[in-house]
């Protein structure tokens, strides 16, 4: 597998001539977002203006027309930069995939199942999930997924109208584990020892009714980033080896966002919180510039070196 | 109601939390130890099969295989205290660390598949047995506290609870076991 600067690599010099291409439909499409919006803008504007002497009389219509100006934006807008991203994620992202592991396939409409984001039980069931850029592949001998998911659920706000508010955003990955277990077992960011100090911290989260047993793990590195819960102290040593745990801190620090990782069903399911749509292509910024192309290339291999970071290919004797 | 009363029966609430805490937590060690002697068993039960095995290819470590049939002998001994047991574990650790060390200078045996399959074994029970050994000391650590620190602690020597002793754990279990070595 290639590392990042390998991959950095190629995508500067395999990809360049396809960037150059995407780059100048950047700017044409660009150029057009500015002068449609602010046509838009103004015919808006223009409405509000003829409805002034109704906009006096109730002033709850401008809140209306804001509403629904950013809300018939954002669809065209989408519709606009439609054909710019199905090329992007094509052309760029998909080689790039190829390019780490060429075992891996790749859909940017589909994403991981609802069925494995609820198995997980990381997050409350969403009532709502939607995502794209599903990755699918055996590395190794290893099974994995990952792709872009985004779970919401649907709250009723003080006017009995629906608003959806996010459980998760970001890279959903799951992948088979090395070892057999039968239990749950939770690793979850440890905010309430950050936020109130161990003494507290350590009593809240022993009593934390929805979750299982919480299990107070022997290296402080681990403790102080992560929570465990589980159905089962004995297996959750088991699964989390000291080893694993130096990898898993290993991994949160490389990702520089929230990571939560749960172990059922003889599978490991790991949420990358970034709280934004991952594989996007930018449109206000220049896609050569490094600091865009190394979020694709960081974002891709932190998923995909999973196998190889975790060791997950090194399957244990009862798992051959 | 009086003022008294009242803090007769908070005194006394907190008295029942306080002993229901420490019961708990001795029960959590006795709990986790019977799955420690658990996987221990299993791996007594490896021994006679790995001794067989080996002794008809190994002549300079005779004195090595009897020693851990011995220390089986003695572990499977009836009514042994925990103590005894946990000391037990440490020296058939060691020595059979020692054999499969040994099992290294001899290419038949390293081939042979029986020896394989109990390597592989072997290396699987390591791994649960110090998951269990880590999940004991843990539960040790945390009974250990309650029966030291204010306030438990005077309700602990009432009940004449004492400290327990904690599995220690061996260097190498820290390390990162390499499986491709070992299988290859």
């Amino acid at each position: 597998m290639k590392n990042t600067s390998e991959l950095t690599d190629f995508y500067y010099k395999t990809l360049y001539p396809t960037l150059q291409e995407l780059e100048e439909d950047r700017k044409h499409l660009r150029h057009r977002i500015v002068v449609i919006g602010a046509i838009y803008t103004l015919i808006v504007g223009l409405i509000a203006f003829a409805l002034s002497s109704f906009i006096a009389q109730s002033p709850d219509i401008l809140i209306f027309i804001g509403v629904g100006y950013i809300g018939l934006g954002a669809i065209i807008y989408k519709f606009l930069i439609k054909d710019y991203t199905k090329e992007f994620k094509q052309n760029i992202i998909k080689p790039l995939i190829e390019a780490i592991d060429d075992k891996l396939s790749y859909n940017c409409n589909h994403h991981v199942t609802e069925h494995l984001f609820r198995r997980s039980d990381l997050f409350s069931p969403p009532d709502r999930m939607s995502g794209n850029d599903y990755v699918r592949g055996n590395i190794d001998g290893t099974k994995i997924e990952f792709s872009d998911i985004h779970a919401e659920k649907r709250q009723k706000n003080s006017k009995g109208r629906d608003s959806w508010s996010t459980i998760f955003q970001g890279l959903f990955i799951v992948a088979e584990f090395n070892k057999n277990f039968h239990g749950k077992t939770l690793v979850l960011p440890d905010t309430a020892q950050s936020t109130f100090g161990n003494l507290i911290g350590n009593w809240l989260q022993s009593n934390n009714f929805s979750r299982d047993e919480l299990v107070k793990m022997d290296d402080n590195n681990f403790e102080k980033e992560f929570v465990v819960y589980s159905s089962d102290q004995i297996e959750a040593r088991y699964i989390l080896s000291h080893a694993l745990m130096k990898k898993l801190l290993l991994f949160k620090n490389k990702s520089e966002h929230p990571v939560y990782i749960s172990f059922i069903g003889n599978h490991i399911h790991m949420a990358v919180y970034y709280d934004k749509d991952l594989f996007e292509p930018s449109v206000f910024r220049s896609l050569l510039e490094y600091k865009i192309a190394m979020e694709y290339v960081k974002t891709l291999h932190l998923a995909i070196s999973i196998v190889d970071e975790l060791k997950l290919n090194q399957k244990l004797w009862s798992k051959k | 109601m009086s003022t008294g009363l009242i803090v007769l029966i908070v005194v006394v609430l907190v008295l029942i939390l306080m002993y229901n805490s420490l019961v708990a937590k001795k029960n959590q060690v006795e709990n986790i130890f019977a799955s420690v002697d658990t996987v221990l068993k299993k791996r007594y039960d490896l021994i006679p099969n790995l001794v067989a095995t080996v002794s008809k290819y190994m002549d300079h470590e005779k004195s090595l295989l009897t020693e851990v049939t011995k220390l089986r002998a003695e572990a499977n001994k009836p009514n042994i205290s925990d103590e005894h047991k946990i000391a037990l574990d440490a020296k058939i650790s060691s020595a059979l660390g020692s054999i499969m060390i040994a099992v290294e200078n001899y290419p038949d045996l390293k081939a042979n598949k029986n020896v394989m399959h109990l390597q592989g074994t072997l290396n699987e029970l390591e791994e649960q047995l110090s998951a269990a050994r880590r999940a004991y000391n843990q539960a040790v650590t945390d009974y250990n506290n309650a029966i030291e620190m204010i306030p438990t602690n005077f309700m602990a020597s009432a009940m004449a609870y004492k400290r327990k002793q904690v599995f220690e754990i061996v260097e190498r279990e820290r390390k990162n076991v390499n499986v491709k070595e070992l299988f290859n």
